[in-house]
């Protein structure tokens, strides 16, 4: 346990050496302060008209929540479509170029200890992305009452989500010692997964509904709206025991044959 | 030490290595040597315990690497062919990183970085990033470590490779101090090295052991006549008679002349002392002898005979 966190530290001092951290949390904080300023402000205008018309208003169901945080972190699955195989992508191939995969594995190391400890130092950074993020519901709070438990449930779902996106980002850099074609690998999935949904849109209703299951984003709807549905939970959870045990054997497979 | 029994290892259907075995004892510096691409590098990271071998064991200080991998790796310091190092670090950084992985912590793991830093001659860089340091300074930095968990083995993988003659003899003179407190494979193909630091070699060539023993045994498993050069000044014809009448010279050939001085190559029975024969045959054909000399068959000559399979060279070519 001690050797996957003093990888995860590694990684982390790694990635804050590098630019790369600085430009990803930059590209973060700047994209999701347009999502929210954009929906902050066009609740403000709403309220105004609102404010006049009081039945219209008792009629519409809007809180300040659903109608500025919720749209806010339906906008997250597609950041972290582009921005999640930047942070994945040197975790492995960058080893694998420099040759210092074939001096850890020679390390009284397991696989999975180096494994768990690449995907935290990701993970954690996702956390401090996610941090940044919690001035939006702070900022609502200052001006209306936010639901908290509401919040609370989107973190998770959000959390979960984007722990699924960079176990899909580990399992590609597992697989290259190239770092483009490791975030490009990464990207066509998400992608992929994405696209699912519309292409469900133009199938028999059987098919469409596995499509649409299969189709990550979607698998963030429930829990933005307060909802944890178990089947999400379960979804998500998968796809990273899949990706990491995917990686695992693509780690193994390297000692045959490297 | 370390025992290897029957090592194979296929890349798909292509061998690496067959069938290779060999043993070294505790306190000694094994030569590993072969042309480029002979598997010693798969021999090497199959003893790490970095890939599973297709066929066949191997035992790293008295524990069989497939079965206990972990234990094995802990007493195991190895230096990869390529010298791989992060360059984002520093390098009491990376030192400090790659013991605590070994698991070693707290005021050990500052008292072994300080220890190969100062043993390695890395005190000047200490704080250097390590992607800015010279090429003989990284070599260095690799050394450190695979040394810096004191482990009793330690495997290095053309650990000279690509520095200049005064570096090498650095890295030379640090390998031979670790002489005797620790078990050494060192793989090579720069063969004075051998003969200055290892106790014995195993030639490996095509996958398989071509040889294996000692550096003095190696100059006498190659069956060759012994060369030796005579110089005199006198009557050609008259020295080449003489001289192929000395007991146990097989052949005497003329390699040149300059200012009255002849040059001769005589080929003699191996082994067998005809020096004094030959000196006292040049006064006998009244000549003045200027040079007698014997030529000793160097590393690289034994080397290019192991790995040319020991074929019989003949004429013009044996001595070239």
């Amino acid at each position: 346990m001690c050797s996957v966190w003093l990888i995860c530290k590694r990684e982390l001092a790694s990635f804050f050496f590098s630019p790369v951290a600085y430009v990803v949390l930059a590209a973060w904080a700047f994209l999701m302060g347009i999502f929210f300023s954009g929906s902050f402000f066009n609740y403000a205008l709403i309220s105004m008209q609102l404010a006049r018309n009081p039945q219209a208003a008792a009629q519409m169901n809007i809180t300040p929540t659903s109608a500025v945080l919720e749209p806010v972190f339906a906008s997250v699955s597609v950041v972290l479509l582009f921005l999640t195989p930047i942070l994945t992508m040197r975790l492995f191939s960058e080893e694998k170029k420099l040759g210092t995969i074939e001096l850890l594995l020679t390390y009284p190391l397991r696989d999975g200890h180096l494994l768990a400890g690449k995907f935290l130092s990701v993970l954690l950074l996702y956390l401090m992305m996610l941090a940044l993020t919690l001035i939006y519901p702070v900022i609502v709070g200052l001006h209306a009452t936010v639901e908290w438990g509401v919040v609370a449930s989107a973190y998770l779902g959000v959390f979960l989500l984007g722990s699924a996106f960079l176990s899909v980002g580990v399992m590609a850099s597992s697989w290259t010692s190239n770092q483009i074609i490791a975030a490009t690998a990464a990207f066509m999935i998400l992608l992929l997964s994405f696209i699912l949904d519309f292409m469900a849109a133009s199938v028999g209703a059987d098919l469409a509904a596995v499509l649409r299951h299969l189709s990550i984003g979607l698998h963030l709807r429930n829990a933005i709206r307060g909802v944890i549905d178990t089947r999400d939970v379960i979804y998500l959870l998968n796809i990273n025991i899949l990706c990491l045990f995917l990686a695992m054997r693509s780690l193994e497979y390297y000692r045959w044959r490297a | 030490m370390i025992r290897v029994e029957g090592l194979t290892k296929f890349y798909g259907s292509v061998p690496a290595i067959e069938d290779i075995s060999f043993r070294v004892e505790r306190g000694e510096i094994l030569g590993f040597l072969g042309p480029n691409g002979a598997g010693k590098s798969t021999t090497m990271r199959i003893l790490t315990g970095f890939m599973p071998p297709t066929s066949g064991s191997a035992w790293v200080a008295d524990m069989n690497v497939a079965e206990r991998p972990l234990e094995v790796k802990r007493s195991i310091g190895y230096m990869p062919e390529s010298n791989p190092l992060y360059l984002d670090m520093t390098v009491t950084a990376y030192l400090g990183y790659m013991v605590s992985l070994k698991g070693v912590a707290g005021a050990a793991r500052r008292d072994a970085v300080a220890r190969v830093v100062g043993s390695c001659g890395l005190e000047s860089v200490a704080s250097r990033l390590i992607g800015h340091l010279s090429k003989g300074y990284r070599q260095r930095v690799g050394l450190a470590q695979s040394l810096v968990s004191d482990p009793p083995v330690l495997i290095l993988d053309e650990p000279t490779s690509g520095l200049d003659p005064a570096q090498i003899i650095e890295i030379r003179n640090l390998i031979r101090s670790l002489k005797g407190s620790r078990t050494i494979i060192l793989s090579t193909h720069i063969l004075p090295e051998v003969s200055l630091v290892c106790d014995r070699v195993v030639v490996i060539h095509q996958g398989r052991v071509a040889f294996e023993g000692a550096l003095d045994s190696l100059a006498t498993s190659v069956k060759e006549d012994d060369v030796l050069r005579v110089s005199a000044i006198g009557s050609a014809e008259a020295l080449q008679g003489r001289l192929s009448a000395v007991p146990g010279v097989r052949q005497v050939r003329r390699t040149g002349a300059s200012n009255g001085e002849v040059h001769f190559e005589v080929r003699a029975e191996r082994g067998r002392e005809v020096r004094p024969a030959l000196a006292a045959a040049v006064p006998a054909a009244s000549g003045q002898l200027t040079e007698l000399r014997r030529e000793r068959l160097t590393l690289e000559d034994l080397f290019v005979r192991i790995v040319s399979g020991e074929r019989k060279h003949e004429g013009e070519a044996a001595h070239v």
